[in-house]
């Protein structure tokens, strides 16, 4: 994937120049964290650079700490050491500049409003993320064909089951054009289908230059494709599967 | 800017979508207080004390006092709540990582309850003076930029209950508390005069006494005690004061939630 020549051109952010394939956009460097309690850190002092065009994997026991790595790299926490750097962008920028570059999935299936239609969701999604008007719905029609919920459109999240709801949120994830992807056990519920549309939407946004990192317990399949994989292990990114 | 506001209507355009799609809570919220209504009224026809003039004088004085409690219950009580839900739902998440920004995202779910609860209160009175005959006075219009104003100065409380929701993830208890000790204090059931002497500064303290001082006197023709502009200076004091400080308090313990890492508890 990685040896796709290409450059993003990205219509929402333009704080941050296209990046080439292979160029870091993402900086994680010395990363450490640590739960209250009398626990050792779950990240102490990691490292990782996501770059232009790649898809990276990161596998690990559970609890070993691949979520909080996740939700260091999207903003939702900030480290207690180490930096998180997209350029000159860090999750504190103002004006949600970092955020803007993020398209994040957490594992489960929640953060969806339960109520609302799955076109509604995908444009409030939209609004939150500073879609502009002009090419809103448009987007939100196209990522809705892309996870081929076209049919659902007008379904309450409520009443869809898991493997949908889990493309709605994928669909959330990928709207926007983020430069960044974070996806935590997105492969969680989806069937044949699901996985075969989640990987395209992958290898489209690597082929635009964006940098994906995919997060997932040691024993699920990992049939995805990826340019770098990690174990994450008693606080420690080590190289290899 | 143009986003900012775009964000802010979506989020009060999701909650308006989820609060009509439980319609029992939609009906039980405006005809709730009808029965409410009755009860103060057949109430003031008992009294017979003498800081009123006369029964139909408490029945006004006690029913600007009910909208009041209804909008701050409705704001004020039910916003801990329903950003509590928020993180138990893990929708919270979708602020943190948006653009707009968690706090702006929790500042935009204020929204959509202040107008209900605003909208609830002309419901409340529109039964009063319909059903009840309470004779409303020729200035209640201006009533609505003072409620308004009331509800700006109002929101740094509930900004403060959401802070405290964020660091801590329950105070459900310490809102209901919170709101009846402004009812006491602001004088919403009775005059504040009757409180003892002791307890009676706190309703100087608080942006409540003068927001229902102000819409007594406009809605139901109440005597002020201080000059309408002081009362509305002391509003404006009120919300340039404590908004700020709010705000600030609430960026405070999402800070402090994301780097302890408790921001992802509920």
């Amino acid at each position: 994937m990685s040896s796709t020549p290409s450059s993003l051109s990205h219509p929402l952010a333009p704080e941050l120049p296209p990046s080439g394939a292979g160029e870091p956009i993402l900086e994680l460097e010395r990363l450490y964290h640590r739960w209250k309690g009398p626990k050792p850190p779950v990240l102490d002092d990691v490292s990782l650079t996501l770059r232009a065009g790649e898809v990276t994997w990161i596998g690990g026991r559970n609890g070993v700490g691949k979520t909080t790595l996740l939700r260091l790299a999207a903003g939702i926490l900030l480290p207690q050491r180490g930096s998180v750097r997209m350029g000159e962008l860090t999750p504190l920028a103002r004006g949600g500049r970092y955020q803007r570059q993020i398209g994040f999935l957490s594992a489960g299936d929640r953060g969806l409003q339960a109520r609302m239609r799955v076109r509604q969701q995908l444009d409030y999604w939209a609004r939150l993320a500073y879609v502009p008007r002009a090419g809103r719905a448009a987007l939100v029609a196209e990522s809705m064909r892309q996870f081929e919920l076209e049919e659902f459109a007008e379904r309450r999240v409520d009443r869809m089951s898991m493997g949908q709801r889990q493309r709605v949120r994928l669909a959330m994830a990928f709207l926007h054009g983020p430069r960044v992807l974070l996806l935590d056990e997105p492969r969680n519920s989806l069937d044949d289908d699901g996985y075969r549309l989640l990987n395209a939407q992958i290898e489209q946004a690597a082929a635009h230059g964006a940098t994906v990192l995919w997060c997932s317990p040691r024993g699920e399949d990992r049939v995805i494709a990826c340019d770098a994989s990690y174990t994450l292990q008693d606080g420690r990114l080590e190289p290899g599967a | 800017m143009r986003q900012w506001s775009e964000a802010m209507l979506a989020i009060m355009r999701r909650d308006a979508i989820l609060f009509v799609s439980y319609r029992t809570q939609v009906v039980s919220q405006f005809l709730g207080p009808l029965f409410t209504i009755a009860v103060f009224y057949y109430i003031s026809r008992l009294l017979t004390a003498k800081t009123f003039h006369s029964p139909g004088g408490y029945f006004g004085f006690v029913i600007v006092g009910l909208v009041i409690i209804q909008i701050l219950t409705l704001s004020l009580g039910l916003m801990p709540g329903s950003v509590r839900q928020e993180l138990i739902s893990g929708t919270i998440e979708r602020f943190l990582v948006s653009a707009h920004g968690p706090v702006n995202g929790i500042l935009g779910t204020m929204l959509f309850p202040l107008c209900n609860a605003l909208l609830a209160g002309v419901v409340t009175l529109a039964f009063a003076n319909l059903i009840f005959g309470l004779p409303l006075a020729a200035t209640s219009l201006l009533a609505i930029p003072v409620a308004l104003l009331g509800v700006v100065a109002f929101m740094p409380f509930a900004l403060f209950l959401v802070a405290l929701v964020m660091a801590f993830k329950q105070i459900a208890s310490a809102s209901q508390f919170i709101v009846s000790g402004i009812a006491i204090v602001g004088g919403l059931y009775f005059p504040v005069t009757l409180l003892p002497g002791w307890i009676r500064w706190m309703s100087d303290v608080q942006p409540f006494t003068p927001a229902t001082d102000l819409l007594r006197h406009l809605l139901v023709g109440a005597a002020l005690v201080h000059p309408a502009g002081i009362e509305l200076l002391k509003l404006v004091g009120f919300s340039l004061v404590l908004l700020p400080a709010g705000l600030a308090l609430l960026a405070a313990a999402i800070r402090y939630g994301q780097r302890s890492g408790t921001i992802a508890e509920y």
